[in-house]
């Protein structure tokens, strides 16, 4: 992973630098080439302007010239040389002919170079040999010439022939204009800066110069001048100017002055030895075009910014994408390996333990079919059999649930759930098997609000009996188990509450490592003292899954060695349920228990059902309180009193506020533990009934309901029997003064219609012979002759009629509670004491016929 | 003898028996009515023919008599022999048999007691 990090960062490096190092060149060759480029451009834009200003100027240069030698020209047209003999006249002629002309000079050329002036001052050539070599060949020629002062005349020269003043014969007539002329007509003396021409002789020397150049020739100008010429030094240039001088050529370049660059052309002027010389500055060219290259090189360079940028970006992005994508890849992976490791495992210890109630089973049957005759043994063999067989039951039901969780089969089917009846099916499934460990068990609730909710039920009792029957399997002998539950508002609003359950232990705990993943598949702590315990290791990925498809959460909190607790909120939907209706009389009642919170939670759900409630926390307290109420005229109507109690437990509490206070106040003995046991020695004590926790409302209203009617009016009981008058109850008794005695009580109280079956047998058959829903009920004596009450009772509840399972109470002088489990056993419903109390038989009674 | 001297001398627990039946009527007339039991003389012929589950029977029966008539001293003892006799086989003691004859007679006689004391 790492190395593979390290090379992906190299190479993005690298490739970034790369690219950095592209964008530069490709940049710099561009600016630099586009700048190259218009550089030429820009010289060849010069060149085309320059030659074609240098042609119109010596055009202009020629016409203008050609114009004043065919003035020249004219003159002698008109003037004949043999038509004037009089050399004064012809003098005179040709110098008004001259002025006309607007000539300053005009004279006669010899053929020895020497003038005869007709018009002006004296002037002499300044290069007389070629002007006199041109002109002897009858050539039409310009050269420059001075006057006396030493200004520049230029000198238009065409041959003609006069007698002159000495009388030799002329070889040309010479015309004089001042150098300005032409300077002023070729428009060289511009007051311009971009542009000036010079007109040059071949050595350099200059004919018409401007104010600039006031060194004596070009050449020397040149020298002192010009720096740089198209990357020659100044002699080269004048050397390659002199050859295009030699040639008659065209001649352009590129010079420097001053740091100035400037586009020179060099043109020869027709009728002379002249040259013009024309010069252009680049800089104002320069300028402009620097200026584009400059704002084409910042372009370039702010362009290839961005694009590295944005480069830079998607780069960067791309390389984050890649590096969460691996990251993902690689948990992904780990967690599938992990997965199948967990599975694998899973499998081979799943193997195992299937592989030895198999084998159990395997082993017995085979023991078994070779035992036929051995009743003893066949039976044990079952009885490991059936054990074996409900193990693996166990195992292959959590893996189907597994298995349909994790093929997303599992739904859950909401429907009206009562917290109560959860938690009390719960606690009474789990009962035996704490007894069996003999563990404590501590079930609390408090702030409960609302008992009915929408809820898979199903699947909320698998969630507590996952959580329970593990507390129980990895809590050791005499360890504790405690279930809370409690409510608070949900966050997701009115409609629903949140509801915590919590189930604790004292038992092994976990690692802190097992608590980490002990909600994963298929994992189980894999320690010795973990292995004897039997279990699939998929109950609390089980537990979990429901949970979170419930929308709830689970956690857990453990110590090793010292125990654990599971928290599971789950925000559940309220039911509409008619909790209003559950009202009972004003009152005054006292709670016993050592669980202040249990006590506080019982006095407010007494408080919402319209009771007023003390509580106390221990037995011998809570005797005293009940003795200064009832000495103070003020008693307690009904004692709740729980049955493990620091100091003297609820059963002897009973008993000493029987002592005080008498028979009337109802005691009732609070237990979350079966209490079938302690029934007989509770009952003696003086406790008249059992409340089961855990104490919800509902449980406290309709643990309390029946005293509504017996409770504070004696006076009610009348009414209350009169509702069992005119029922009629078969009594099976084979003694004479008992029947006698029952049937004085019974029908003279409670206005019962009484038959009398002498011994189990005649019950049979008086039911048997009675028209179906005659009888309301049997009260059935156990010990008769010929056939008991258990006899009877299952003859009785194996007859084929509609009313084979109306109610029957036994009624005996036993009173142990092998005795009442035999009873309820062989169908009876419920058991009732001799000596017959004619209340007790009504309550019975009343609560096991049906109303009509 | 009134009826509560004869419950005095029975060993009974008047108050408790007169709480049940509610009359000094009824308690008068089922107690007279315990001079017609036969519980007794089935127990003892049970006993002396080694019917061991009859006898049971006949003491549970006493029993649950002297339950409903509060005969408590009586009560105690059948209680005890039935006890006794509930495995099934003969008692352990022969004193639990002799001690109900000794409270039967006793009760008897002052149930007799009472029934000549009353008038014609």
């Amino acid at each position: 992973m790492n190395v593979f990090k390290n090379k992906t960062t190299r190479f993005l490096t690298t490739s970034l630098i790369a690219v950095v190092l592209l964008c530069v060149c490709v940049f710099s060759f561009l600016t630099v080439h586009m700048n190259y480029e218009s550089t030429q451009t820009i010289n060849q834009v010069g060149t085309l302007y320059m030659s074609n200003m240098s042609q119109q100027i010596s055009m202009h240069f020629a016409t203008t010239i050609s114009l004043r030698l065919d003035q020249l020209d004219a003159m002698t047209t008109t003037l004949p040389s043999e038509s004037v003999q009089d050399h004064d006249r012809l003098r005179q002629e040709l110098s008004y002919q001259a002025s006309v002309r607007n000539f300053d000079y005009l004279g006669l050329y010899s053929d020895d170079g020497s003038f005869e002036m007709l018009y002006g001052e004296q002037l002499a050539v300044t290069d007389p040999a070629p002007f006199l070599e041109s002109l002897s060949k009858g050539e039409k020629k310009v050269a420059i010439g001075t006057n006396p002062a030493g200004d520049k005349v230029i000198l238009l020269g065409i041959s003609a022939s006069y007698t002159m003043e000495n009388g030799r014969s002329s070889i040309a007539l010479v015309a004089g204009l001042p150098a300005s002329y032409l300077s002023d007509t070729l428009s060289l003396e511009e007051d311009d800066d971009h542009v000036y021409s010079f007109i040059l002789r071949r050595d350099g020397s200059f004919v018409i110069r401007n104010a600039n150049a006031y060194r004596n020739g070009y050449f020397e100008r040149v020298r002192t001048l010009y720096s740089d010429i198209n990357g020659m030094d100044p002699e080269r240039y004048l050397e390659e100017l002199q050859q295009a001088m030699d040639a008659h050529e065209d001649y352009s370049t590129e010079c420097i002055i001053g740091g100035d660059r400037r586009h020179v052309y060099l043109t020869a002027l027709p009728y002379s030895e002249w040259y013009l010389l024309t010069t252009m500055p680049y800089s104002t060219m320069d300028s402009i075009v620097s200026g584009l290259s400059q704002q084409w090189a910042r372009t370039a360079v702010l362009g290839g910014a961005v694009l590295l940028a944005a480069l830079l970006v998607v780069f960067a992005q791309y390389f984050k994408l890649t590096r969460q994508q691996l990251e993902a890849l690689e948990k992904a992976r780990e967690e599938a390996e992990e997965a199948t490791r967990a599975k694998s495992e899973f499998l081979s210890n799943m193997s195992h333990d299937i592989r030895t109630p198999m084998n159990a089973i395997v082993g017995m049957t085979a023991i078994a079919t070779a035992n036929l005759d051995d009743k003893d043994q066949v039976q044990n063999c079952l009885k490991k059999i059936t054990l074996s067989s409900k193990h693996l039951l166990g195992l292959i039901n959590d893996v189907l649930d597994m298995s349909k969780i994790e093929s997303g089969k599992m739904t859950l089917s909401v429907e009206l759930v009562s917290l109560r009846e959860v938690l009390d099916s719960i606690v009474s499934i789990v009962q035996p098997q704490m007894h069996m460990k003999n563990q404590q068990f501590n079930v609390s609730i408090h702030d409960i609000a609302t008992e009915n909710v929408y809820c898979d039920s199903v699947r909320i009792n698998q969630v507590l009996l996952n959580l329970l029957s593990n507390a129980i399997k990895f809590t050791g002998d005499g360890g504790s188990i405690g279930v809370a539950l409690y409510e608070e508002d949900s966050p997701l609003g009115e409609n629903y509450i949140r509801t915590h359950i919590l189930v604790s232990d004292t038992g092994i705990g976990m690692t802190d490592e097992f608590q980490a993943k002990i909600f994963d598949s298929f994992t189980r702590e894999d320690s010795t003292r973990v292995r004897k315990t039997e279990g699939t290791g998929l109950g609390m990925a089980i537990t979990k899954y429901i949970v979170d498809a419930m929308g709830g959460a689970i956690s857990v909190r453990s110590e090793l060695g010292k125990g654990s607790e599971f928290h599971v909120v789950l925000d559940l939907e309220k039911a509409d349920t008619p909790e209003s209706e559950m009202i009972l009389p004003e009152w005054h009642m006292l709670v016993v228990d050592d669980d202040q919170q249990l006590c506080e939670s019982a006095v407010s759900s007494l408080r919402s059902i319209g009771i007023r409630a003390d509580w106390i926390l221990d037995g011998e307290g809570a005797v005293e309180k009940a003795e200064e109420h009832y000495k103070a005229h003020d008693p307690y109507q009904i004692i709740l009193l729980d049955w493990k109690l620091p100091g003297i437990d609820g059963i002897e509490t009973a008993r000493r506020i029987r002592h005080r206070l008498g028979d009337d106040v109802p005691i009732l003995l609070i237990s979350a533990y079966d209490w079938s046991e302690i029934e007989h020695e509770a009952r003696e004590a003086g406790i008249t009934g059992f409340i089961s926790k855990p104490l919800f409302k509902s449980t406290l209203y309709h643990g309390l309901k029946p005293f509504v009617e017996q409770g504070e009016t004696p006076l009610e009981t009348e009414e209350q029997f009169d509702l069992l008058k005119g029922k009629r109850v078969l009594l099976a008794e084979d003694n004479d003064l008992n029947w006698e005695i029952a049937s004085e009580l019974l029908t003279a109280e409670l206005g019962l219609e009484l038959d009398w079956a002498e011994n189990g047998q005649i019950c049979v058959e008086k039911f048997q012979q009675s028209a179906p829903g005659y009888y309301d009920a049997i009260l059935m004596d156990i010990r008769m002759p010929v056939m008991t009450g258990y006899q009877a009772t299952e003859a009785i509840r194996a007859l084929d009629r509609s009313d084979k399972d109306l109610p029957i109470i036994a009624m005996t002088a036993d009173a142990f509670a092998e005795d009442v489990k035999k009873c309820l056993n062989c169908g009876m419903n419920a058991h009732v004491a001799k000596p017959i109390d004619t209340r007790e038989v009504a309550r019975l009674l009343k609560k096991f016929i049906p109303e009509r | 003898m009134t009826l509560e001297e004869c419950y005095t001398a029975l060993g009974g627990d008047y108050q408790d028996v007169l709480g049940r039946l509610r009359s000094e009527k009824l308690v008068s007339k089922f107690l007279l009515k315990f001079l017609d039991d036969g519980s007794y003389d089935l127990l003892v012929t049970s006993m002396d023919k080694g019917d061991w589950s009859e006898a049971f029977r006949a003491a549970h029966t006493i029993k649950g008599v002297c339950q409903n008539l509060s005969f408590t001293r009586l009560f105690t003892s059948a209680s005890q022999l039935c006890e006794a006799l509930r495995p099934g086989g003969p008692p352990q003691s022969p004193d639990l048999f002799t001690q109900v004859k000794t409270d039967y007679e006793a009760t008897l006689s002052a149930i007799r007691t009472y029934q000549a004391g009353l008038p014609a």
